[in-house]
């Protein structure tokens, strides 16, 4: 799911944006990818494959992002989960069931969790815009894709951030495609890693459609998003952000 | 010559006094050895109790026991310093702290802990955490990320110095407070739970993760001895505002502890009350059977002009000796178990294993105390004496007449 809070959202599409830069530092680099995927609004639906060696299930979800703090996610599919739906403003984070009708604030105890059983967990989610705020970034190298040019960036946590992380290791292509997002534990031993595939125009611009979450030490075990369809700069209406939205079922 | 008589008359049946008196110095050395055992046992987990950051007395918002958040703080610690350091007595020591309730996490364990932000130096005057850091370094006045973590916590995170944990909490405002520490040092505990359940980091560290400017959630006092609690928390009681605050003692911030001595001290004096009983049927027994064999003598005695109460009282010392060298050697033999046991303990873990996990220590180490002490003495000598009464009073009864007839 950071996937799609971090990438969904609209990218203004400015024509200068996408211009190489060669002499970007790091930073510039990831912001630069980073807003690429924010914008204002975006609204997507995503096929969520969560694969494990004995099963796999496919959800499907839709999800609505406003600004680079604002989304609220809704299963849509198998019919087993339809209706929840998991709303998150800033820092907070709601989760809404409708078997039991009940909307919980979902506590501290609960954000290092699995979000609905996938590679995800609930910190994922809640602090997608950490990348920008908690990491000194360092280009350590170039590679190349598809005839562009790669930045891999090494990102190390700043020393009071909140981030259980040892590293994390980004490659990010010069029109700000983010590729691949590797994430180390303090022995710099890799965790999980996110990469993007199927890079395609959706939504009136380059987004890979498809984000794979791999977990380095489980090799049956992925979390596979598939975009059905994502439309960048809609307009979204009032209070789709609210708690009384979340327990309101499809509209 | 009463005394000289009974005295010889004890010896005249060895091998019958010898019985005897093994009986009655194997019941009072197991009750002093019995007793002091339990009182080690109970005064270590009271000690490991107390010095798990409770103190004798501690000073809270009167919620935050029922609801421990940071909202049920004490917002002016300052009146409680005032009120508290003209009672304490001399030799007592005070800290304050903030204790919340913190989910730990590295990248890829995470587990809930109890947050503790201290004063390093006043606290390691209070609490066991001042000695028992074994690795790295404990934590320094104005480290702004250092944390100490318990070994076993560690060994489950496989984490270790240097390393960092993020703790998230629930801050002032009421939202999801989270910040970065780096492991400082590792602590050892007596139990593991303790190791797993406390995380200390510096009161200015924990102000600035959770968003408060002053205000502590505990005042922990430590008093020279535990005699003094009781008074002294009724003084504080009187000077603090009391609600909002309130002052409790570990009688109420440790009840397992106290229901534990509680139960301890009632087992003790049923295990006094068994050991005397079997004891006093064997005492009777041999004074009886001393009595029968010698009816012909006691009419003699009586014969003679002996008083009925010169017999009772010539039984009755011989009953005296035997109590007098039974508990003389029993009370030997238990200070001296007790002496070579105290320095080395006595491993329960073979019987009772478990007792680490309600915060007991698996080794006892016997204590000697003057209350179990006086009292094994005492139920022995003044009830042993009671129940020689009763073959006593038999052998004053016999008349010569009766003596004559008894072949």
């Amino acid at each position: 799911m950071n996937a799609l809070l971090r990438f969904a959202p609209l990218l203004l599409l400015l024509p200068g944006i996408a211009a190489p830069a060669h002499a970007e530092d790091a930073q510039a680099v990831v912001e630069a990818s980073f807003h690429y995927y924010r914008g204002d609004t975006s609204v997507g639906t995503v096929d969520m494959t969560v694969h494990r060696p004995e099963w796999e299930r496919v959800f499907t979800i839709k999800a609505w992002t406003k600004g680079e703090d604002r989304s609220l996610i809704r299963i849509l599919g198998p019919p087993k989960d339809r209706g929840n739906g998991t709303l998150k403003k800033g820092p907070e984070m709601w989760m809404y069931n409708p078997k039991v009708n009940r909307v919980i604030k979902v506590p501290p105890s609960m954000m290092s969790q699995s979000w609905m059983g996938s590679d995800f967990s609930n910190n994922d989610l809640a602090k997608s815009d950490s990348l920008i705020k908690d990491y000194n970034h360092e280009i350590v190298g170039t590679g190349s894709h598809e005839g562009k040019k790669v930045y891999v960036i090494e990102s190390h946590p700043m020393p009071r951030a909140p981030v259980v992380w040892g590293k994390q290791r980004l490659r990010i292509r010069e029109d700000h495609i983010f590729l691949e997002e590797t994430f180390f534990d303090q022995d710099m031993e890799p965790v999980k890693t996110m990469s993007a595939g199927d890079i395609r125009m959706m939504g009136g611009k380059l987004f890979p459609a498809t984000w794979k979450m791999q977990k380095a030490d489980a090799e049956g075990e992925y979390t596979l998003l598939e975009y059905r369809e994502i439309a960048f700069d809609v307009e979204i209406p009032a209070g789709t952000f609210t708690l009384s939205n979340l327990r309101t079922p499809e509209r | 010559m009463h005394t000289l008589m009974a005295w010889r008359n004890i010896w005249r049946n060895p091998r019958r006094t010898l019985v005897i008196l093994t009986a009655v110095v194997i019941g009072v050395w197991s009750m002093i050895f019995l007793g002091a055992l339990m009182r080690g046992l109970t005064n270590q987990y009271l000690e490991i109790g107390i010095s798990t950051l409770t103190g004798h007395i501690q000073v809270h918002h009167q919620d935050f026991r029922s609801d421990p958040v940071i909202q049920n703080r004490i917002d002016r610690p300052g009146r409680v310093a005032e009120a508290l350091e003209p009672l304490l007595p001399p030799g007592s020591h005070w800290t304050e702290r903030i204790r919340v309730n913190a989910i730990a996490n590295t990248a890829r364990h995470a587990q809930g802990v109890t947050l503790v932000g201290i004063d390093p130096e006043r606290e390691a005057r209070v609490s066991f955490i001042g000695g028992a850091v074994k690795e790295g370094n404990y934590l320094e006045p104005d480290d702004p990320y250092g944390i100490l973590v318990g070994k076993a916590l560690a060994e489950d995170f496989e984490t270790r110095l240097d390393r960092r944990v993020v703790l998230m909490s629930l801050g002032v405002d009421g939202k999801v407070a989270s910040r970065a520490f780096r492991i400082r040092g590792i602590f050892r505990a007596e139990t593991e739970a303790t190791e797993k359940q406390y995380m200390f980091v510096t009161m200015a560290a924990a102000r600035d993760m959770l968003g408060l400017e002053r205000g502590v959630t505990e005042a922990a006092v430590l008093l020279p001895s535990h005699e003094l609690t009781g008074k002294t928390a009724e003084a504080l009681e009187r000077r603090l505002p009391t609600p909002p605050l309130a002052v409790q003692t570990w009688r109420d911030l440790l009840p397992l502890v106290r229901v534990t001595i509680e139960l301890y001290d009632t087992f003790i004096f049923l295990w006094f009350l068994v050991v005397f009983i079997a004891m006093a049927f064997g005492i009777v027994n041999t004074l009886l059977m001393a009595v029968f064999e010698r009816v012909r003598e006691f009419g003699l005695l009586k014969a003679l002009g002996m008083r009925p109460r010169g017999i009772v009282q010539g039984v009755l010392t011989e009953s005296f000796f035997l109590l007098l060298l039974g508990t003389a050697a029993g009370n030997a033999l238990g200070v001296l178990s007790v002496n070579l046991l105290a320095e080395s303990g006595i491993d329960l873990s073979a019987l009772a294993g478990r007792l680490a996990e309600v915060g007991m220590r698996r080794v006892g180490y016997p204590q000697l105390q003057a209350g179990g002490f006086r009292l094994a003495n005492v139920v022995v000598f003044v009830l042993g004496i009671v129940v020689s009464l009763y073959p006593a009073v038999k052998a004053a009864r016999f008349t010569p007449v009766e003596a004559l007839a008894h072949t």
